[in-house]
């Protein structure tokens, strides 16, 4: 009925309108004229204001309503974040595994202690319930902390849970705990050098840890998003059971040969991947060392040597290779070689002329000093550069070392350079120039991290002929069969070898009583697939050695023992009663011309 | 009329309406606090994992093994000798015991009569021995099929 009456009502204000000066008063007309002008319908302003009322609540109404949804989103986001604000520090890091997926390092949760003293009560009661909890903080250190004005200081990091647990108990305000990051190497002292280590913050300091962190990671620490353990592990090439075995071997070489140091690298010569590294004495990661201490260097990419008789490889392959010396040729060792008031000799003299493998096997100084200057110092110098000897050796690790080459590099410094003295260099840079002259002639840069061959062909670099690669890999396998390496024929292996011994420089002088031992093996010689280092820093003569403490009675034996324990782990299998190095590997040499 | 009966059914709905998304919003504020439970739950699991994983490392690690392997273990460094490959193994020993031989021991002695089939079980045939020199070659595959045998019962 009220609808009826509503209906009713509507048109009878509209019918004065059209009369309005007369029946309404003056200045209710005059408002009317103004707010909307003398002629125009008044039921269609109405109804288009109502519109308008209409437009303008539903624009509220929506305007609210997206409100809602963005809430109802936005809630669920912020629940996340509340609950990882519990343990707030970002500073995750991804695991580091070994090729064969054994952990080398992982992030472990511990808690810490922290305070805010703005909140402290008691500042004295409570330091008294800390230091009983926990005797080993120093006491007046934390009551310093304690009474400190401002709003957050850490006390301890990484108590254990019962700790916690303890501290907790006792319920004092203002004292809180964090879940953090720690990073757990559960192999310790095992893998140190490569792998680095971390500081308290969990930022990499050294190693692969570090190198970790200039792949992005710590800009991810700083950005605070790397808070969770999400991040694909890190695998490397190196195998934690030859490491191991390299480790085991060298400890016991090092204490018998009372030497200062000893390491070792296991380098696989198709793909450059470094399978194992040690260098003792080494630490353990998981504790805090002194970065200082110069006895704990990674000898193999942060010292430089003087590598020894090893380099008369690189001088025989750089004849060879040129196909102006042949294994044929011979070279005069009959006296010691006089340049001006310098004498070179030969540690045990011939006293007549030496073919190339003679010179090779003997180990003669005069022969690869007259090797190298039939070449010429040029040719010297851009064969060694071309191996990578005379510059600074990158590899994943942020530590390495320039090698020390000699300014004016004269004709004395090639006769020495050709015998391993006068040039000091990077043991693993040597590795890598040996390796080169091994697998075939492809100079691969060695790597931490796994890389298959197909990688390794496309960063290789061809240096030599592979001609030259199997002369050389005769006369390495001739070496342990009848020369100085004989001391390191493991049956089964057909092992090559070349061996080392280098006069250290005491005082800007070659020292008569200490030397620096090395030796480099390959396995197999035929099908070279692993090459092997040994380095013995300042040996001892034993009984047992006759008194001698030349790379043969000392790294050689230590090779041959380290190479027994890891070619099983390798994969290499064992081929009894292989022919001699003439039959096998230089008679395949004169089929293939 | 009818007016009127929309208005009180439109009323409804939007009562019922009201209803309903507040027990979907009730709803959904559920699952989300089960899910940042579980995602915390998650969280400990992995932190647990990891730490599992850490000690794990620790108690596989080959220097530890290797210590309690020299204390409590008499085994000894594998030597190459005793690898061969399995072409070079020797043929299988004849079946005197079958399930269709009604006599074992009769099988037996039947064959130990032929001295023929007996020679040829432990030896390699002679295609598999690839060294040219006899003299030296001879030695090993006597040494390869002998080592794991006679290496087993000292141990």
């Amino acid at each position: 009925m009220s609808a009826a009456a509503e209906t009713f009502r509507i048109p009878s204000p509209t019918r004065p309108d059209h009369i309005p000066s007369r029946e309404q008063p003056l200045r209710r007309w005059l408002i009317g004229k103004l707010l909307y002008g003398s002629n125009i319908d008044r039921s269609a302003k109405a109804r288009a204001r109502i519109g308008l009322a209409i437009l303008a609540f539903a624009a509220v109404y929506s305007i609210i309503a997206a409100r809602l949804v963005m809430f109802a989103i936005a809630s669920h986001s912020q629940t996340v974040h509340r609950v990882v604000s519990g343990d707030a520090i970002a500073t995750a890091r991804p695991d580091i595994l070994d090729r064969n997926g054994e952990v080398l390092a992982t992030d472990v949760r511990v808690p810490s202690l922290y305070a805010e003293p703005r909140r402290l009560i008691d500042v004295d009661e409570a330091a008294e319930l800390l230091t009983a909890d926990l005797p080993d903080l120093n006491a007046t250190e934390l009551r310093e902390r304690l009474a400190s004005k401002r709003g957050f200081v850490w006390l301890k990091r990484d108590i254990t849970p019962d700790q916690q647990h303890e501290i907790y108990r006792q319920g004092l305000p203002g004292i809180g705990f964090m879940n953090e990051n720690k990073r757990d190497y559960p192999n310790g002292a095992e893998v140190s050098h490569f792998l680095g280590r971390v500081d308290i913050d969990n930022q990499g300091i050294a190693g692969i840890e570090k190198w970790l962190d200039g792949q992005g990671l710590a800009a991810l620490h700083m950005a605070g998003l790397a808070t969770d353990r999400l991040q694909t592990p890190v695998q490397l090439a190196v195998d934690l059971r030859v490491q191991h075995a390299m480790r085991d071997e060298l400890v016991t070489a090092r204490a018998k040969f009372h030497a200062i140091a000893a390491a070792g690298v296991v380098l696989n010569v198709r793909t450059g991947e470094i399978v194992a590294m040690v260098s003792e004495p080494d630490f353990d990661p998981n504790k805090p060392q002194d970065p200082h201490d110069q006895t704990l260097i990674n000898r193999l990419t942060t010292g430089v040597y003087e590598m020894g008789s090893t380099f008369k490889a690189f001088t025989i392959a750089m004849a060879l290779d040129s196909g102006k010396v042949t294994l044929k040729s011979t070279f005069d060792a009959h006296n010691p070689l006089h340049y001006g008031k310098f004498d070179i000799h030969d540690f045990e003299p011939m006293q007549r002329a030496l073919s190339v493998p003679e010179i090779f096997t003997y180990s003669s100084n005069i022969g690869a000093a007259r090797i190298a200057m039939a070449m010429g110092i040029d040719a010297h110098k851009a064969f060694l550069k071309k191996l990578g000897q005379l510059d600074r050796l990158h590899t994943e690790l942020p530590e390495s070392a320039e090698p020390i080459v000699p300014k004016h590099w004269g004709e004395l410094n090639t006769m020495t350079i050709a015998f391993g003295h006068g040039l000091s260099v990077a043991p693993l840079q040597a590795v890598m120039g040996v390796a080169a002259l091994m697998n075939g002639g492809i100079l691969i840069p060695p790597t931490f991290l796994k890389r298959s061959e197909a990688e390794a062909e496309k960063l290789g670099r061809r240096v030599i002929k592979p001609e030259t690669s199997e002369m050389m890999r005769y006369l390495m396998r001739l070496n342990v069969e009848k020369g100085t390496a004989a001391k390191a024929d493991v049956p089964g292996y057909y092992i090559g070898g070349k061996t080392g011994t280098a006069d250290k420089v005491v005082f800007g002088r070659y020292s008569k009583t200490k030397v620096l031992t090395d030796f480099m093996a390959v396995l197999p010689a035929d099908q070279p697939r692993y090459l092997v280092l040994i380095m013995l820093d300042e040996p001892q003569a034993l009984p047992e050695t006759h008194g001698f403490k030349t790379s043969g009675w000392n790294a050689v034996p230590t090779g041959g023992a380290v190479v027994a324990r890891i070619a099983p782990l390798l994969g290499i299998e064992p081929r009894m009663d292989l022919p001699t190095a003439d039959q096998l590997i230089l008679a395949s040499l004169k089929e293939n011309r | 009329m009818i007016l009127r009966v929309l208005n009180f059914l439109v009323i409804g709905a939007l009562v019922l309406a009201a209803a309903y998304v507040y027990r979907i919003k009730f709803d959904s504020t559920v699952q989300a606090e089960r899910l940042a439970k579980l995602r915390s739950e998650v969280r400990r699991e992995r932190d647990d994992i990891a730490a599992l994983r850490a000690e794990w490392g620790q108690l596989d690690n080959p220097e530890r093994i290797e210590t309690l392997a020299k204390r409590y273990l008499h085994l000894k460094t594998i030597a190459p000798t005793q690898f061969d490959t399995l072409d070079r193994l020797p043929d299988r020993p004849p079946q005197d015991v079958t399930a269709a031989n009604q006599d074992p021991i009769g099988g037996i002695i039947e064959n130990l009569e032929q001295p023929g089939s007996l020679e040829t079980t432990g030896t390699v045939p002679p295609s598999a021995n690839e060294t040219p020199n006899p003299a030296s070659g001879a030695p090993s595959p006597v040494s390869g099929a002998q080592s794991p045998a006679g290496g087993a019962p000292n141990q």
